[in-house]
């Protein structure tokens, strides 16, 4: 075998291994979705959206819970998502060179990938413990703690993609800093910031072990914040690990809703921002 | 008031006759400054850009900035409306007299300054809304005006421009969607809708086609009637096309400043012949 | 009024509303006011790492005290007694984030590897948006999918051949011993490969693309294959970027929860088979938090959850420093 031989094989060699590679992470992608698909849709009813969470060996859905999961998530973009674009907002124009904001920038990195846990014991220890009992106010800060570094990293990045161009006409023009931001750059980078949101969205809805400690779960319609509060996440988790059949046969439902209402969110937020955002 | 009234009519029979005023004058002084400018510094962070200008900008005039990249001439520009100050690392020392007031100092009024002084960059830049609503940001920071009112003042500001015959049907449309000349247009639409004294025009033309060149040298003409102009260009043959007056600065520093004409036909320094016959910049 | 001072030329009358002062006064407070709430949002970040902290560790005091450095290193963790040792979760949360960093990484290169070099142009965006799927999918799903599929699947074809072929060798065999079950150490490992994959993939993918066309081109110029660009010029180019990368996901793997809780057996004891069930810090939380009585008991529990944010933030902040600005999206 000549050198050339030698070197075009190992060439084509490795670059099957990547292909396997892709192949093989992809495979895992197929197996879960159908997993989810044909252990989940037999399930998915009329009453799965319909009726609340039945107790062991009664029939019912999960409407509850998908209320509850509904109210966490927007409990959490409604704290959280003010505060992370004011926080990017922060670093993108007024702290670029300072050092409160390079240090807000690493920490807030660190942050976006902390483990969710920690944050539900932290609000555990901050609301639960103090006021006695689990709520989804305490649900819903839960998940705003995991809101605000990613729309803080989107904002900022995305605020910074509006040209500077943009922001000296209009300065230019006489207008005060807070106007500039709010009416020229904000809208300027609207698509983007509403992307990061709406990753956050997803993110937050599927979310587990922040909620197991703060929101709990509650077996009834309950929308009221000072209580606990059913959501699919917990009721998944519970019914999948519980042994009666209805119960996991309902958790396979709930998967099934909550993967793919994930999925094409994602989907839908990239593909947004991809057409939104060229233009600035 | 006055003063400001008084300059504007003065400027009716100034644009008239172009060519005898410049013959007249010999020197720039031999007009009234609009902007006087003092022995300005200019530092980016510890950098020197600018190194004790003095000059003259005459009213209803066309100054023009030539020079090679790096000159300071952008930077001479920015100072007049302290767009500069955006950046917490540049500073100027020095004074910049308007109206008899030197703008350099804290307690001049930014927003005033703005108003009197507009700006037109080198890229169009657009704001992200609406043709219309291009024209109206910048004058709802100075006015309420009831809707109808608006609208005049809209079509006025694009009419001055001449954009309102390419727009009028497609006010609501977004500004981004016009082509790169007409854009460039609407943003001297919107800074002459603030109803300024002086126009600063920072490389207005240099991302642009000839013919929308070509539209916006005609535009610079037309306005010189009711403004103070001031433009700055990497392009010779423009500035000798569009100014009264012309300064050469080189290196930060202010190497000639004179009528156009002079300039371009008998420099008194060889560093404004060397660089206008292209020998380096 | 500024702009009315002027004559009119257009005949537009202007209202002579002298509020501009006031308005421009009113501006210089809003100024301020929005500066200062985009401030104190920023601080408010920072602030948040800080009461994490503070909280995790006045909750988990008591414990540290009582049981000092024999905390870390006790195997035993009894809540009828009181006495509790984290060597059993610590050792499993970094057992299964060393398998999933050893699988995950040269996955993560041969996916990333793929997009960039390798899968044509109309290929790149489906099969990179297709991995980033993989980093939506919530951890609550990977643990059922895991409990109920992989792992059965797991024990009956996987664990056999390994137990075969892998047990009988020297060292390592022992890693391999014991009952097929499915569940346990090893499946975690696997599970949580499979999830850091986009994490890694994605910051690879990033600085792949920063190495410059130039480099690139010069190397193909002299005749070399695709492969030994990315051996010669890619990855030594984009070394420090890629480990960044790899710390992200260790990170990642370290404090993954709801996964982990379901595959991984909740065993409080050190096992050398990777076959056997274990425990993680995140599972152990997950699974014991609620239930925990007793001061002492909690706090213990804190404890551990202090230990994991430090580790964590311990790699994180490693994989920050190492990437600067270019990777880590979401």
């Amino acid at each position: 075998m000549t050198l050339y031989q030698r070197r075009r094989l190992i060439n084509l060699f490795s670059l099957g291994l990547s292909l396997a590679a892709t192949a093989l992470a992809l495979s895992f992608l197929l197996w879960i979705l159908w997993t989810l698909v044909s252990n989940g849709l037999p399930y998915l009813e009329l009453i799965t959206f319909t009726e609340n969470t039945p107790p062991p060996g009664g029939q019912g859905g999960l409407a509850n819970a998908i209320v509850g999961s509904l109210i966490l998530t927007a409990g959490g973009i409604l704290i959280g998502a003010p505060i992370g674009v004011l926080a990017g907002t922060y670093l993108s124009e007024f702290g670029r060179n300072s050092k409160l904001a390079a240090l807000v920038r690493f920490v807030n990195d660190v942050l976006l990938s902390a483990p969710s846990i920690v944050i539900g014991v932290f609000v555990y220890e901050i609301l639960v413990r103090r006021v006695g009992h689990f709520s989804a106010y305490a649900g819903a800060v839960a998940l705003a703690l995991i809101v605000i570094p990613i729309v803080v990293r989107t904002s900022e990045d995305m605020l910074r993609l509006v040209s500077d161009t943009m922001r000296e006409a209009a300065a230019a023009l006489g207008a005060p800093q807070w106007k500039i931001i709010t009416h020229i750059v904000y809208r300027a980078a609207r698509p983007g910031i509403l992307t990061g949101i709406l990753l956050a969205v997803a993110r937050i809805s599927g979310e587990t072990a922040p909620l197991l400690f703060t929101a709990l779960n509650n077996q009834f319609w309950s929308t009221r914040l000072g209580q606990p509060i059913a959501n699919l996440p917990v009721v998944i988790f519970q019914f999948a690990m519980s042994p009666y059949d209805d119960w996991q046969h309902l958790a396979w439902a709930g998967a099934l809703i909550i993967t793919f209402s994930i999925l094409i969110l994602n989907i839908v937020a990239r593909s947004f921002l991809r057409t939104r955002m060229s233009r600035y | 008031m006055d003063t400001m009234y008084r300059q504007t009519t003065e400027s009716e029979q100034g644009p008239a006759q172009p060519a005898a005023a410049v013959t007249e004058m010999t020197a720039p002084a031999a007009r009234a400054g609009k902007v006087r400018v003092k022995d300005l510094d200019f530092f980016y962070g510890r950098f020197q850009a600018l190194h004790g200008i003095s000059l003259e900008i005459p009213a209803n005039r066309v100054t023009a900035f030539i020079g090679p990249s790096g000159c300071g001439k952008s930077t001479l520009l920015r100072t007049f409306n302290r767009i500069y100050e955006l950046y917490p690392d540049q500073a100027a020392r020095g004074e910049v007299w308007l109206d008899g007031e030197n703008i350099l100092e804290r307690r001049y009024n930014l927003n005033r300054l703005r108003a009197k002084i507009g700006m037109v960059f080198q890229k169009p830049t657009p704001f992200p809304m609406s043709i219309y609503d291009n024209i109206a940001f910048g004058v709802s920071l100075y006015e309420k005006l009831p809707r109808r009112r608006m609208d005049e003042w809209v079509e006025w500001a694009l009419d001055k421009a001449g954009l309102w015959g390419e727009v009028k049907d497609k006010l609501r449309q977004e500004g981004t969607q016009l082509s790169g000349g007409q854009q460039q247009r609407l943003c001297i639409a919107r800074a002459v809708a603030v109803k300024p004294e002086v126009l600063l025009l920072d490389e207005p033309a240099s991302a642009l086609d000839p013919i929308s060149t070509a539209m916006i040298e005609e535009l610079i003409d037309e306005l010189k009637a009711d403004y103070t102009i001031a433009i700055v260009t990497h392009n010779m043959q423009q500035a000798a096309r569009v100014s009264d007056y012309t300064a050469f600065l080189y290196l930060g520093k202010l190497i000639e400043f004179d009528t156009s004409e002079n300039i371009f036909t008998k420099p008194r320094e060889t560093a404004t012949e060397e660089y206008i016959t292209g020998r380096y910049g | 009024m500024l702009i009315s001072s002027q004559r009119d030329e257009a005949g537009l009358q202007t209202t002579g509303n002298p509020t501009t002062t006031s308005s421009v006064e009113g501006d210089v407070v809003r100024d301020h006011l929005f500066r200062g709430a985009t401030a104190f949002s920023g601080a408010a970040v920072f602030a948040l790492v800080l009461a994490i902290v503070l909280s995790l560790a006045v909750g988990a005091s008591l414990a540290l005290h009582k049981f000092g450095v024999g905390f870390v290193s006790s195997t035993d963790w009894n809540p009828v007694t009181e006495t509790f040792g984290a060597a059993a979760p610590i050792y499993g949360t970094l057992v299964t984030a060393l398998i999933a960093m050893l699988l995950g990484i040269p996955i993560s290169f041969g996916v990333a590897l793929f997009i960039t070099e390798v899968a044509p142009g109309w290929l790149k965006r489906p099969i990179g948006t297709a991995v980033e799927l993989l980093a939506a999918v919530p951890s609550i799903i990977y643990g059922m999918w895991g409990l109920f599929v992989f792992a059965p699947w797991f024990a009956e074809h996987l664990q056999p051949w390994m137990q075969t072929y892998l047990g009988p060798l020297p060292y390592v065999g022992a890693l391999f011993q014991g009952p097929p079950m499915g569940i346990g150490m090893l499946s975690a490992g696997l599970i949580l490969a499979i999830m850091v994959v986009p994490f890694i993939t994605a910051v690879m993918r990033d600085v792949f693309a920063t190495v410059p066309t130039e480099l690139r081109e010069s190397a193909y110029g002299l005749g070399a294959t695709t492969w030994e660009v990315v051996r010669y010029v890619v990855v030594p180019y984009t070394r420090t970027g890629a480990l960044g990368g790899i710390m992200l996901g260790l990170g990642r793997a370290l404090g993954e929860t709801m996964a982990v809780t379901f595959v991984i057996g909740n065993a409080q004891r050190i096992s050398t088979s990777l076959f056997m069930p274990g425990n993680t810090i995140s599972s152990a939380l997950a699974n014991e938090f609620n239930e925990a009585v007793g001061d002492v008991y909690t706090s213990s529990l804190l404890a551990l959850g202090l230990i994991l944010f430090t580790i964590t933030f311990v790699v994180l902040a490693g994989a920050r420093l190492l990437l600067g600005r270019i990777g880590g999206r979401i």
